[in-house]
């Protein structure tokens, strides 16, 4: 988990001494390695936005994690003269477990700060061969290809110290890195601390990221194995990576994607489900866990799953305020249940969330972030139906999710009762600790959203979406969008504010490929669940101080605003231009890269007693 | 010989009549309900669709919030509800699926036309996905001017046909879109 204190004195070699060295000694190639929060660039050196001063790449590196999880590194080899190259990542003894797992980092090039940063990851074979300038990445000059080390130490391996060597041949010469890998005896339990979620939207884009795939599939790529194949390949890259992916279904005119819902026929008293078999092609592997089969977690159903259920699925907006509404959406609601029951499919929580907004002008009221004081009743009309069509003692999971943010303070009262599952405005919940506090104290889920640092943001600022919550002592943080790369995400990228994972596509990949920023969240979470495990031995409001203090040498009621004073307003006489009151600047550009390895000190320190 | 040729080659027009029947006949069938529509679509009740305080942040814009029109959009549920209703009835008339979409101009500004009534296969041949109001295009210029019914054929396929609505003053004060798509897209807008 951790280049260790006594290892970044390697780091703290000046870059001029690492270039007379390359130049004196190692012309032919030269192997470096950065910890994983500082991230390389095309040139030998480190990006922009983590770097340090005088921390430089170094020539060895010791990490440190506990078993059921991963640490990370970055090999550098580095050529100041143009040619081929093999990369050798050794394996570690078998008996040990450990498993490497490498990709070469594509570098991005930013238009917009014209300079270039390491983001999507392709997956390599532990033996690899190339030259620089890496003829895929064109890049003019570039003097250095950057691979991240990914190593999993499995549940089952005997704490200790593991080494291998990464070996880098160009011109007939070596350059040798050394990977020492200490095992603490502690365990990072299974179930996170905090939900990291992942949200998109439909799978049109599907399409369009992947055309090679689409095109071989035909025209009818969205019933195609490869299309549920594909899908199940994005919840398995977030599952890999100790995430959570949310695909929305239906559209804001309700508009429903035949792949997210069983086929209806009839209406009214007659309304009922006729087909299941492209919803249990989508859904069964998620929802049975066979998808994750192959991961390192193990086949677990995914947590969560919107239904279709909107203003005009099951039940026709035609009949809305009829008799024959009830009737459609609790008859079609009721045999979801029996189907979900019937499959086993109890593990895993059903969604009932309204997205849609009335701005989209298919209906009166808004769903999503309800803002106009006559729309709540909508939702206990759905709560009165839901309720009638999913028997009480049922195993199946259903909650009623709202997504709040003008009127969070006004629905969280409420809606009590209705509504169990919060994904709140950050910035809105930020002032309201006993909000935060009555919905946790009555069960509820709660989460915030939010959007994905973008790559000119130092490496730590991914981890501030996932300290914040445990802070604010609720489950989780969604990404509001985490699927959308953009138009040109290789050679003319917007900086992946809306993106955590790359379409494989252009490198022959039919799945999505992870990308740094994804794998220092993973590492994140993974040390939170760690940290957040010795809350039996010691009180979590002395873990938190301790990690918020390392983090970024706050307190922890510096992680709640005060109150601004637009909160005092009708809601309906905001505006996004009202200013709150801004966090201090270690929450924004005050934050260094380095932030996150401190937390992960503290957490070492105490996971290095755990027998 | 030339029976031949003549076989040949009625054979291989015959798909292209089909099609091009069929799309008359698709058209002679949206027609007919975009006829209809006018007929059922009450424009008095279309007019009390916005609030009034919707109508005037409509073209309000504000430098430091960029989405202050939209999320101060909101509409009269009773009006909405009984105009959708009516729509959805309509495009029940139509032999595959179609959407009845209503359209209405901004007041205070002919340049402009805003879509506000949408519905399930979220089609249309001039709506912008996610746009609050946009330019008036010349078609839908033409009904509200005219009165007259007007085709038009969109892109992927899709063909529309816009028809007037009227109030009691017997004022155009907005019109209906009845749309179809040759080839519906089912992925498409789910988002």
């Amino acid at each position: 988990m951790q280049a260790r204190d006594s290892e970044f004195r390697f780091l703290f070699v000046s870059r001029l001494a690492f270039v007379l060295a390359a130049v004196l000694g190692c012309s032919a190639g030269n192997l470096l390695t950065l910890p994983e929060h500082l991230r390389p660039d095309p040139f030998g050196g480190i990006v922009e936005a983590d770097r340090t001063p005088g921390v430089a790449p170094a020539r060895s590196i010791v990490l440190e994690g506990a078993r059921s999880s991963f640490v990370s590194c970055h090999l550098l080899a580095i050529m100041p003269q143009p040619g081929e190259y093999r990369l050798d990542v050794g394996a570690f003894p078998a008996a040990s477990g450990l498993q490497v797992e490498l990709y070469r980092e594509w570098f991005h090039y930013l238009p917009k700060t014209k300079n270039y940063y390491p983001d999507a990851l392709v997956p390599i074979a532990s033996q690899y061969q190339s030259t620089l300038p890496d003829p895929d990445n064109r890049i003019n000059k570039q003097t250095a290809q950057a691979f991240w080390v990914d190593i999993w130490i499995p549940a089952g391996a005997t704490p200790g110290n593991y080494r291998v060597q990464a070996v880098l041949k160009a011109d007939g010469k070596a350059s040798i890195v050394p990977i020492e890998v200490k095992v603490l005896a502690a365990q990072v339990p299974a179930d996170d601390a905090v939900a990291m979620d992942h949200n998109t939207y439909g799978t049109s884009w599907l399409a369009t990221d992947y055309p090679s795939l689409a095109a071989s599939a035909g025209p009818d790529f969205f019933t195609s194995d490869r299309f549920f194949e594909l899908i199940q390949a994005y919840h398995r890259v977030f599952y890999e990576n100790r995430g959570v992916f949310h695909q929305l279904g239906y559209g804001h005119g309700g508009k429903v994607g035949p792949e997210f819902a069983p086929r209806l026929e009839g209406s009214g008293k007659n309304k009922h489900i006729v087909d299941w078999s492209l919803y249990d092609r989508h859904f069964g592997p998620l929802l049975d866990g066979s998808a994750f089969a192959k991961t390192h977690f193990g086949p677990r159903p995914i947590q969560l799953v919107y239904l279709p259920i909107n203003p005009e699925w099951p039940a026709s907006f035609l009949w809305w305020g009829e008799p024959g509404y009830e009737k459609e959406f609790v008859n079609v609601v009721s045999e979801m249940e029996r189907h979900f029951r019937e499959k086993g499919w109890t593990n895993t929580r059903f969604e009932m969330f309204f997205n849609h907004k009335k701005r989209y002008k298919a209906f009166p009221w808004d769903g999503d972030e309800a803002r106009f004081p006559n729309d709540s009743s909508y939702m206990l009309e759905y709560d009165r139906l839901l309720k009638l069509a999913v028997p009480s003692a049922s195993p199946v999971k259903f909650v009623f999710r709202a997504d709040s943010s003008w009127t969070l303070t006004r629905q969280a009262k409420e809606l009590a009762g209705v509504v169990n599952f919060w994904v709140c405005g950050q910035g809105e919940l930020a002032y309201q600790p006993e909000v935060a506090r009555m919905l946790k104290e009555r069960g509820d889920t709660v989460w915030t959203y939010g959007g994905i640092p973008v790559l000119t943001e130092p490496s730590s600022h991914i981890t501030l979406q996932v300290l914040r919550p445990w802070m604010w002592g609720i489950d989780g943080f969604v990404h509001w969008l985490a699927t959308a790369p953009g138009p040109d995400p290789w050679f003319a990228f917007q900086g992946g504010g809306e993106t955590l994972i790359y379409p494989g596509d252009r490198f022959g990949i039919g799945g999505p490929l992870p990308s740094i920023r994804l794998k220092l969240q993973r590492n994140a979470v993974q040390d939170l669940t760690l940290l957040n495990e010795f809350r039996g031995t010691q009180p979590i409001e002395r873990l938190r101080a301790e990690a918020a203090r390392r983090f970024n040498g706050t307190e922890v009621k510096d992680w709640w605003s005060p109150r601004p004073s637009y909160a005092d307003k009708d809601p309906l006489d905001r505006t996004n231009a009202d200013e709150g009151i801004p966090e201090g600047p270690g929450f924004h550009e005050g934050l260094d890269a380095g932030a996150w390895q401190r937390v992960r000190t503290y957490v070492l320190e105490l996971a290095r007693e755990v027998k | 010989m030339r029976f031949i040729s003549v076989l040949l080659l009625s054979a291989c027009a015959l798909p292209l009549m089909l099609a091009a029947q069929t799309s008359e006949d698709r058209l002679k069938e949206l027609g007919r309900v975009a006829r209809a529509a006018t007929a059922m679509v009450d424009g008095d009740v279309c007019l009390h669709i916005q609030t009034r305080r919707s109508i005037e942040f409509l073209q309000k814009q504000n430098s430091r919030d960029p989405w202050i029109a939209s999320d101060n959009f909101d509409v009269d549920h009773a009006a909405f509800i009984q105009t959708k209703k009516t729509l959805m009835r309509l495009a029940r008339l139509c032999p595959e699926a179609c959407d009845a979409n209503l359209w209405m101009p901004l007041e205070g500004n002919p340049q402009r036309i805003q879509i506000l009534i949408r519905n399930v296969y979220e089609m249309s041949s001039f709506w912008k996905w996610g746009d609050l109001h946009q330019p008036m295009p010349e078609e839908m210029r033409r009904v509200l001017t005219t009165g007259e019914r007007v085709t038009f054929r969109g892109k992927r396929g899709m063909v529309s046909v816009l028809a007037p609505v009227y109030d009691s003053l017997n004022n155009i004060v907005a019109l209906v879109e009845v749309v179809s798509q040759e080839k519906r897209d089912l992925q498409e807008n789910v988002k």
